[in-house]
């Protein structure tokens, strides 16, 4: 068998600050679920609820991004990526600990009071206006795919699936650190043939099930692909602050050079305009056909009933700005994209605008006594900002745990040289 | 005296002694000078000390301007010209005139990309000097050269020939016009 051993400097030992920076992550992360928690006893439990489904929403979200990226990267033969493949294989570690944080949504939706503590179609009785959900047509004809034993079943399925093609190309690519077989490239290509087809489906009934049917009325053949682009921002951003992080650490010194930056710069270009292309095609769909089926989401999120304009029209156009017009003008520009100062502020900048993205698709579904949306500035921000932390620590956690199990970048990889040599 | 020298030109041999050759000529504060090589050397550009094109520029322009032929010709059909309701929405509003606008950024910025490329390379181009020279067809298979045109201010027949010489320059010839 040949092998391709790097020949780059690759500094192997495992050190105590990764250790100790993991052990702060795992506690910050701890202290934000235990702050979430207390929110219980000042807001509403539905209020917190749906704070924390924005937070295990946006996690889950980037680490599907990773995974896509990982599959798409064997699926492409690709040779640029290979150095900062590595470290999104270390992100695919938090799944089974989002699976964990996932848990107490199932739950309350089995035992928590009426089962519509989150998803107000769990419970046949929840009003919705002129009748209940179970006289609600909308509902009866949907009522095979939106039932509780569904979404518990197929949220499991969706853990499972990832976290097994994690494992997968995780095995596969620590191996062939050790042993340089070619065997296990060819076991990630197949991993990435049958994963992408399976990431992609569950990705979208993810996004659907936990977010879309929070207005189970709605229709948008658009969504699971917003969700995707989000996840996929979300990664390359991740995978940047990775980059710049270990470079300046002294890690990737002799490895990551300025091509990959402007490689990895122009994904996060390419997907910012994706983003757009797919949440204006949404808007301009639905606003065309002008359906009340489809424009009441929209409705809700630019004026309440009395048709004065709510905070979350701010919101969306925070999103057309802030997620579209912003990053693409900053990236458009080579010299951004290669300086590490300002490509991860542009990288942190989209990570904090995706968070808002997900605000404005759940949040919405809290609702006044007079059917409105409570405003977006309220205490369950807070709540939001404690999930994000807490999911977030523990993430980061998995990941830092994960790190120094494996070399820094795939030394045997048949594409490694290339990767170090990468050129325009 | 002969025609008038378009410039002087260097062969060699391998793409590293043509690659560190370059770092001298442009040590040297030579400007107008090309290389010619049979396949793309990675790194040229910049031992020849070249910028980035400004061809992504150009670029932009163009986008700009499709954009706002987009909308504008939108609002002028719909709003302007011809006032005509369609579907119950106003005569003019960006929403609509989107995808078309969107079509034309894209459009226009095809077109500003290859003709700037085109403008800034000096296409199209019949005649170049060194198509004169017996050799340069090996340009094409396993030769590197180096032309250094006369009218850079810093030419000096002599001096230039010592130049390339000291470069590792073989073979160093005058192109006529």
């Amino acid at each position: 068998m040949s092998t391709h051993a790097a020949s780059a400097p690759v500094p192997l030992v495992a050190d105590s600050s990764i250790a100790s920076s993991a052990n702060k992550a795992l506690i910050i992360g701890l202290v934000g679920i235990a702050l979430t928690a207390l929110g219980l006893f000042v807001s509403t439990p539905t209020a917190v609820a749906l704070s924390w489904l924005v937070g295990i929403t946006y996690w889950t979200a980037i680490v599907i991004g990773m995974l896509m990226l990982v599959l798409i990267h064997h699926i492409f033969d690709a040779s640029w990526s290979t150095v900062i493949r590595r470290q999104w294989e270390h992100g695919l570690a938090s799944f089974k600990w989002l699976a964990l944080l996932f848990l107490p949504l199932v739950l309350v939706s089995w035992f928590g009071g009426h089962h519509d503590l989150v998803w107000p179609w769990m419970d046949p009785h929840h009003h919705v206006h002129g009748g209940t959900v179970g006289t609600d047509i909308l509902y009866q004809k949907k009522s095979g795919f939106l039932s509780r034993e569904m979404f518990t079943g197929m949220t499991i399925a969706f853990f499972i699936a990832w976290v097994w093609l994690s494992a997968r190309l995780r095995k596969a690519s620590f191996s062939q650190d050790r042993d340089g077989d070619l065997k296990w490239t060819m076991m990630n290509r197949t991993t990435a043939a049958m994963g992408l087809p399976i990431g992609a489906l569950t990705l979208t009934f993810a996004a659907i099930y936990w977010v879309k049917s929070l207005e189970y009325h709605w229709f948008s053949t658009m969504y699971g692909v917003w969700f995707f682009a989000n996840c996929i921002r979300g990664a390359l951003c991740f995978g940047v602050i990775i980059m710049v992080w270990l470079y300046h650490r002294g890690d990737y010194k002799g490895i990551l050079n300025t091509n990959h930056l402007h490689s990895i710069g122009q994904l996060m270009l390419a997907f910012t305009v994706f983003w757009a292309y797919i949440t204006f095609s949404q808007y301009f769909l639905i606003w065309n056909a002008n359906i009340p089926e489809e424009t009441f989401w929209y409705n809700l999120r630019e004026i309440n009933f009395d048709g004065a304009p709510n905070q979350w029209k701010w919101v969306g156009m925070t999103l057309l700005f802030g997620h579209f017009f912003v990053p693409f003008f900053f990236l458009l520009s080579y010299r951004f994209k290669v300086t590490h100062r300002i490509i991860r502020g542009i990288a942190y900048w989209i990570l904090l605008i995706i968070l808002i993205d997900l605000c404005y698709n759940i949040l919405p579904a809290l609702k006044d006594a007079h059917g409105n949306p409570l405003p977006f500035i309220s205490l369950n921000l807070l709540w939001v900002l404690t999930s994000v932390v807490g999911i977030g620590g523990v993430c980061v956690w998995a990941y830092l745990k994960s790190f120094p199990t494996a070399k820094l970048i795939p030394i045997r990889d048949p594409r490694i040289g290339e990767s170090l040599t990468h050129h325009e | 005296m002969a025609a008038p020298s378009y410039g002087l030109i260097a062969t060699f041999e391998t793409a590293p002694g043509l690659y560190h050759a370059a770092e001298q000529v442009r040590d040297a504060g030579y400007k107008n000078w090309d290389c010619i090589t049979p396949f793309p050397v990675h790194g040229l550009d910049k031992a020849m000390g070249l910028k980035r094109s400004v061809v992504p520029r150009i670029s932009l322009c163009g986008g700009i301007t499709g954009f706002f032929t987009g909308m504008s010709m939108i609002w002028w059909t719909g709003a302007w010209d011809y006032p005509l309701i369609v579907g119950g929405k106003p005569y003019f509003s960006p929403m609509f005139a989107f995808p078309i606008a969107y079509e034309l950024t894209i459009l226009f910025t095809a077109f500003a990309t290859i003709g700037g490329m085109f403008f800034l390379n000096g296409l199209p181009m019949h005649y170049h000097p060194v198509l004169k020279y017996e050799k340069i067809r090996r340009g094409m298979d396993d030769l590197f050269f180096i032309v250094i045109e006369a009218r850079d201010p810093r030419f000096n027949l002599a001096n230039t020939q010592a130049l390339l010489e000291k470069a590792g320059g073989k073979d160093i010839k005058d192109l006529e016009t």
